[in-house]
């Protein structure tokens, strides 16, 4: 179960790279939410705690549906144009993308991790999903990718943490997921703040300040 | 043996959150605002020095199950961050009421204003009295989310910008410190008897460094230094920093170069003793944190020469000081005791010559460098404020700058590091000249903008001015003997892990 759940993250880490529309990203940012939920859930099965059990349903409710609620609704009150608007094409990320892949899968097989992860095939599934956030964040010109992009970044290392380190303390969790659930917000807000300003949103644009 | 204060360090934490939620919600006038400012930054400070007094002399003070707690480390650090947020605090009144007669500050960036700046005192001591290493990342993620918002006070096109870098390129950064946090969790993980409830306390990790997974906590390591080094403004991360600190309202750049990069390297100095003991005192960590403050002085000494922006130039001058005090740190011995050291005079340095570039700043209607000629006669207080601090920033003596980046020689004298030695004074060398060039100007220069307001000021503002300059001459002098305990004890930890027993 676990193992199907980082071979579909893969999956969608490949489709966020090959997609144009805005909409489509944020739709599959939120399907990676959920995904990482239902993860935290198939890998502490045997002994699931009620207090796992809740945290995992917190996860899958602020990264599943309240993420992609705030962004859709940044969307609306910015009024932002719905296409990606990439430096670098769709069919080169994909490229790019599958070489992602090879250095994940090598960094999974170098890191000595035997013993600590409790989930098969979930480092270089991370660490993939890890990559593909920070790629987003370089090759996406729109403010609003870069956004979904730290999303991204941030779904990988907390896979990487359910396997490697299992249960840490519910209240630093929560910690956590507040973090998140604020750092969304407040790029949220400083989107529709930037957009008010320079009537567009592509972050390449945001070059005045140098040197 | 540690000694419990669950009230002490609770209010320390409550006291500031509440008067930002306060500031947020009820300040209906300016004057209202200021006043729930103050009396939050007031009442933090006094319970931080409570804490930190405390904390001095029972050797540690601890609450709430071990989850916060203060050594000498925090308490130096908490002493530091209280005398940068008064000196801040009492300066952003002066500046925003000169804003607010100019009709620039309304009510409703005062109200966010005094909301975030508590807001930020409160996640900053959560950074510093957190015992769990999870609770203190979030501390400084959420430092990040607080003050965004407060280089754009002033919405402006290159504010917004200078916020968005900010924004991303810290919480991307700060992520892969939490990707490192993780990391050092996993390497406990075969640690027999180890509870895996407990693996992210630092006093846990610290009492196990020796058994931990060397590979792994390596490899935290990497990723807790180009995190919380990207929060803190070592090179190459620090491309957020010049923008932001340049962007920013005077009083929030003065805090962000003053405290808010310490707080980030504090970390780091945190996992120090814990790497060191795990990798077997080879000083892996040391050399990779040595090699970063090079780097760092290098690259501010570079950008230094060519600012024309007041603002951006005592910005990359940050970035050459955090590697000063990185090179400090990764020296080991004396150099640590130095670092420290350099810790307190820089952000007692560097806030004063934000205010001095803020008020001038205000004064001309300019940070640019070449209009401010001539400025210490135009403005005497802020300009010569302006000209001393630089002085005392690129190293001259006898001020206490001098005095710690002298020590930092020594202790690389001392361990036979005789590159970084060169490398260091090639970097001080060219910051000297660059900042030396700039300076000369504003003291001698033919002032080529005509000012007419009156140069006049308040005895509040000669305070701010008198009262931080005197200690960095007096501390460049003579080191009072409760400092040099404390940074004793401060730097035993860095180096050790080990607190002293109390005396």
């Amino acid at each position: 179960m676990s193992e199907t759940c980082m071979m579909v993250l893969i999956v969608l880490d490949l489709a966020l790279l090959g997609i144009s529309m805005v909409n489509t990203g944020i739709l599959i940012v939120g399907l990676q939410g959920a995904l990482l939920g239902a993860f935290v859930i198939a890998v502490n099965a045997p002994a699931l705690s009620p207090r796992l059990f809740v945290i995992a349903c917190a996860g899958i409710a602020i990264k599943g549906f309240l993420f992609p609620l705030l962004l859709r609704r940044t969307i609306k009150e910015a009024n932002i144009q719905r296409d990606m608007n990439p430096f670098v094409g769709a069919s080169l990320s994909l490229l790019i993308g599958i070489l992602m892949l090879a250095s994940a899968l090598w960094l999974g097989a170098e890191l000595p991790l035997t013993g600590v992860i409790r989930a098969p095939f979930t480092v270089p599934a991370s660490f993939m999903t890890m990559f593909t956030g920070l790629f987003l964040i370089i090759a996406r010109k729109k403010a609003l990718t870069q956004c979904l992009g730290y999303i991204v970044f941030e779904n990988g290392i907390y896979a990487f943490g359910v396997a490697a380190v299992g249960e840490i303390p519910s209240l630093v969790e929560l910690g956590l997921l507040l973090d998140a659930f604020v750092a969304v917000f407040v790029m949220g807000i400083a989107i529709y703040r930037i957009n008010q300003e320079f009537d567009h949103m592509d972050a390449d644009e945001l070059r005045s300040l140098k040197g | 043996m540690d000694n419990t204060h669950p009230l002490l360090l609770t209010c320390l934490l409550c006291v500031p959150a509440i008067a930002a939620g306060l500031a947020a919600v009820t300040a209906r006038s300016l004057r209202a605002a200021a006043f729930i400012t103050a009396a939050g930054i007031g009442g933090g400070s006094a319970l931080g020095l409570a804490a930190a007094v405390e904390a001095g002399k029972h050797g540690t003070i601890s609450a709430l199950g071990s989850w916060l707690y203060v050594d000498a480390l925090s308490a130096f650090n908490l002493a530091v961050m209280i005398i940068v947020y008064i000196m801040s605090t009492v300066f952003a009144f002066v500046y925003f009421k000169e804003e607010a007669r100019a009709g620039a500050f309304s009510l409703k960036q005062a109200r966010q204003f005094a909301a975030l700046w508590c807001g930020s005192f409160t996640s900053m001591t959560l950074v510093l009295v957190s015992n769990n290493l999870g609770i203190m990342w979030v501390g400084i993620e959420a430092t990040t989310l607080l003050t965004a918002f407060l280089i754009c006070i002033h919405s402006s096109r290159h504010s917004l910008e200078a916020m968005w870098k900010y924004l991303l390129i810290c919480s991307v950064g700060v992520a892969f410190a939490f990707m490192g946090t993780l990391l050092a969790a996993a390497s406990s993980r075969h640690v027999a008897g180890f509870d895996i409830h407990q693996a992210l306390l630092w006093t846990r990790l610290r009492d196990h460094a020796a058994m931990l997974n060397p590979a792994l906590i390596k490899a935290a390591f990497i990723f807790l230094v180009v995190g919380y080094g990207t929060k803190a403004g070592l090179a190459p991360m620090h491309n957020w920093l010049p923008d932001a600190h340049s962007q920013a309202p005077a009083p929030v750049s003065a805090l962000f170069s003053g405290f808010m990069l310490n707080a980030a390297l504090y970390c780091i100095m945190r996992y120090i003793p814990i790497v060191e003991a795990a990798t077997g005192h080879a000083g892996w960590a040391l050399t990779l944190l040595a090699a970063l403050g090079v780097f760092s002085i290098g690259i501010g000494a570079a950008f230094i020469v060519f600012q024309q922006d007041i603002k951006r130039l005592l910005a990359y001058c940050s970035v050459e000081h955090i590697g000063i005090i990185a090179l400090g740190l990764g020296l080991g011995g004396i150099g640590v005791f130095a670092a420290l050291f350099h810790t307190l005079n820089h952000s007692l340095c560097k806030s004063l010559s934000f205010f001095a570039a803020g008020r001038l700043g205000q004064r001309y209607g300019t940070h640019d460098i070449r209009l401010l000629h001539g400025a210490t006669r135009n403005s005497r207080l802020w300009g010569t404020a302006l000209f001393v601090s630089l002085l005392a920033l690129m190293g001259v003596a006898p001020f206490a700058l001098f005095m710690s980046e002298f020590r930092i020689l020594k202790a690389a004298v001392d361990a036979h590091a005789f590159v970084l030695l060169a490398l260091f004074l090639c970097g001080v060398s060219v910051v000297f000249v660059g900042m030396l060039s700039k300076a000369i100007p504003l003291m001698w220069g033919e002032s080529t903008v005509s000012v007419a307001a009156p140069d006049i000021h308040t005895r509040l503002e000669a305070g701010l001015v008198v009262i931080p300059l005197a200690a960095l001459l007096a501390l460049g002098c003579w080191m009072p003997g409760f400092l040099g305990t404390a940074l004793t004890q401060a730097s035993d930890i860095i180096r050790t892990g080990a607190a002293l027993p109390p005396h």
